[in-house]
């Protein structure tokens, strides 16, 4: 464990020489890239937020009952876990654009994805949410059903049981679960290209940037906005865990 | 009181078939069986954590078959107690007052009146986490006694404790038992904790009742071989009716070469069986008919009918023996066509049989257990051939097992 804390730390303190205080100085003023970090940080929220909505429900059901179609209904919820990226995002360009389902939704409802800043966040859930359901699933799982029986013989409904005794006990999977998605969410890059592209103001995110601003030569500034991210996910990660932790306590 | 009428119940390849039984107010009963024979599917069944296929359960004349869990004022302890990793001790025990929303006040008085029952006061601030086997299984009875159910229902509830501590916490649950005068169904496997808390008890195997009585009925009075086994009788044959004796109610039965009298009148294949601690070893066979005469006299004369209690006395080898801590086993090979027979003596007893059997040169050479002054207790061994013996079977421990 030690190792590998010293080599991403390694990692990163070489990034830390390379740039220079221009480079920060650029960062710190773009007004673009304060968009680009904005819109990073509350796309990637809300998509961990719907996942998770998603999520437990889904894993406890996955978990508890046995339906017809459970073991594919499983192996789907995995798919997006294995899709390479940019399929993905070719996914969701072809779907709201060439089917009719998909134009339905953008044309009668309304309800613009693509090249839009809720695209970003449909596109992290896709690709994301998977996580969250796989991990609360294996939370649900290591919780012993003896515990939700004793909690309905001492007078609690099904819903009670799940709130008092499974959800609880699930906890640490499902943050771990909402942590992993949102790091997925926060850093993802590929399918953001395709799906919403990167217009400056509008659907950047710092992922995008990065790689605008390498793809122009800016490789100091480019790093300088990954080491951003680097410390805004640092901070996020440790924040979401304590809140996670004491929201759950509170149920 | 629980009555349950023809409850089935199906679960994959297992099925629990029509069990019936009433348990009166106040009873504690335990349900015997070996793993796998449906004792916790029968408790979830009446707790309601399983909707049964067919029949009817009923707690103090009310019929619960279709309410909740919750509904049924059960108190339940699972098997390794299920107590809430995340809740302190205090929070497991009220947590079925918090649920039902009584008052602050009413739920520590509540809890602290428990805790004193079970004597877990000192404990209601720890987590579960650092807590004994015997201390998490006081917590999980309190917290199933803290609403004051009608029934309570234990599951295994001493099998993850050592040795000491289920003869500890068995005499507590029949303290609590008693005192509270809760109607109990206890499941286990293992008869001396049935031994020690049982008013009655059943036997279930693969999803079906076999027997219910107390335990003296179910040890003595077996109605089949099952039973007879799992209540760890080892001694069942299989004869031959030959005659009804004439003036009397008896039959006479061929087992290999040996004729018995058994009480009761039998035609064709007879199954019996007897207990190991029924049967009388006595030295001999050299002098047999007087050392029978005088050991009858001896060992036998607290009972009246001393003439009719050695009718059965057969010759055996003494084939080995093993110290079983509180009572010796030993297998003796009597002429029933090439079974063994096992019977169990006191220590005191075997003493005096070793002391009493005639030592050869092959035995003092052979075997120490059998040296007349041996003074070195060895826990097994082989006895040599001539180890020699009379064993009586009284007609009245001879059990026949019904439906043969």
């Amino acid at each position: 464990m030690a190792a590998f804390i010293i080599f991403i730390l390694t990692l990163i303190i070489s990034d830390i020489f390379y740039i220079d205080r221009k480079a920060v100085v650029a960062v710190i003023t773009s007004r673009f890239i304060r968009h680009a970090l904005w819109m990073s940080i509350w796309t990637s929220i809300t998509c961990t937020f719907i996942a998770l909505i998603f999520a437990v429900p889904t894993g406890y059901v996955l978990s508890r009952i046995r339906f017809p179609g459970h073991a594919l209904a499983d192996s789907i919820v995995d798919l997006p876990i294995v899709f390479p990226p940019l399929v993905a995002g070719l996914t969701l360009l072809v779907f709201f654009s060439q089917t009719a389902l998909g134009r339905w939704i953008q044309e009668d409802l309304g309800l613009e994805f693509v090249f839009q800043p809720k695209g970003i966040v449909l596109c992290q859930f896709v690709t994301a949410a998977s996580l969250a359901i796989r991990s609360a699933k294996t939370a649900f799982d290591d919780v012993d059903r003896r515990h939700e029986n004793v909690a309905l013989t001492l007078g609690c409904t099904q819903w009670g049981s799940f709130r008092r005794i499974a959800l609880p006990l699930a906890a640490n999977g499902i943050i771990a679960g909402g942590i992993l998605t949102w790091a997925r969410a926060f850093g993802l890059f590929g399918p953001l290209m395709i799906f919403v592209g990167s217009f400056r103001g509008r659907t950047e995110v710092l992922s995008t940037t990065i790689f605008l601003e390498q793809s122009v030569g800016n490789l100091e500034v480019a790093l300088a906005i990954a080491l951003l991210l680097v410390f805004v996910a640092l901070i996020a990660i440790t924040v979401l865990r304590l809140i996670g932790a004491s929201a759950i306590e509170k149920l | 009181m629980i009555r349950t009428e023809q409850i089935s119940f199906r679960i994959g390849a297992f099925a629990l078939q029509g069990v019936s039984c009433q348990i009166p107010a106040g009873q504690y009963f335990v349900l015997l069986g070996p793993p796998g024979s449906g004792k916790t599917i029968f408790l979830e069944c009446l707790c309601g954590l399983k909707k049964i296929d067919s029949g009817r359960i009923y707690i103090d004349g009310r019929e619960v078959t279709a309410l909740e869990p919750r509904a049924r004022n059960i108190g339940y302890v699972p098997q390794d107690y299920a107590l809430f990793p995340h809740l302190s001790v205090e929070q497991n025990v009220a947590f079925g007052l918090r649920v039902h929303g009584f008052a602050r006040e009413d739920v520590v008085a509540a809890v602290t009146e428990t805790a004193e029952l079970l004597e877990i006061r000192h404990l209601l601030s720890r987590r579960i986490e650092g807590l004994s086997g015997g201390e998490k299984q006081r917590v999980a009875l309190a917290r199933a006694l803290v609403l004051q159910p009608k029934v309570l229902l234990l599951d295994e509830p001493v099998c993850a404790l050592d040795e000491a501590s289920r003869q500890e916490v068995c005499a507590q649950l029949f303290r609590i038992q008693r005192k509270l005068r809760l109607t109990t169904i206890h499941v286990s496997h293992n008869l001396e904790e049935a031994f020690s808390v049982a008013d009655r008890a059943a036997i279930l195997h693969q999803g079906l009742l076999q027997q219910v009585g107390t335990l003296t009925e179910l040890l003595r009075k077996p109605n089949s071989e099952f039973v007879a086994r799992f209540m760890r009788c080892e001694n069942i044959f299989c004869g031959q009716a030959v005659a009804q004796i004439a003036h009397s109610c008896d039959t006479q039965v061929k087992v290999g070469n040996i004729q018995l009298r058994l009480s009761g009148r039998y035609n064709g294949q007879v199954k019996f069986m007897i207990r190991p601690e029924d049967i009388l070893v006595l030295p001999g066979p050299d002098d047999s008919s007087c050392v029978v005469r005088r050991a009858s006299c001896e060992n036998l004369n607290a009972s009246r009918n001393t003439q009719y209690a050695i009718r059965n006395t057969v010759p055996a080898r003494l084939q080995r023996w093993r110290d079983c801590g509180s009572y010796v086993r030993i297998e003796l090979n009597p002429p029933f066509g090439g079974v063994n027979l096992v019977a169990h003596m006191t220590h005191a007893a075997f003493a005096e049989l070793q002391a009493k059997l005639r030592p050869t040169p092959r035995l003092s050479g052979g075997n120490s257990c059998f040296r007349r002054n041996d003074v070195t207790p060895a826990k097994a061994g082989v006895a040599p051939a001539e180890a020699g013996v009379i064993v009586v079977l009284r007609p009245e421990n001879i059990h026949v097992l019904p439906g043969f």
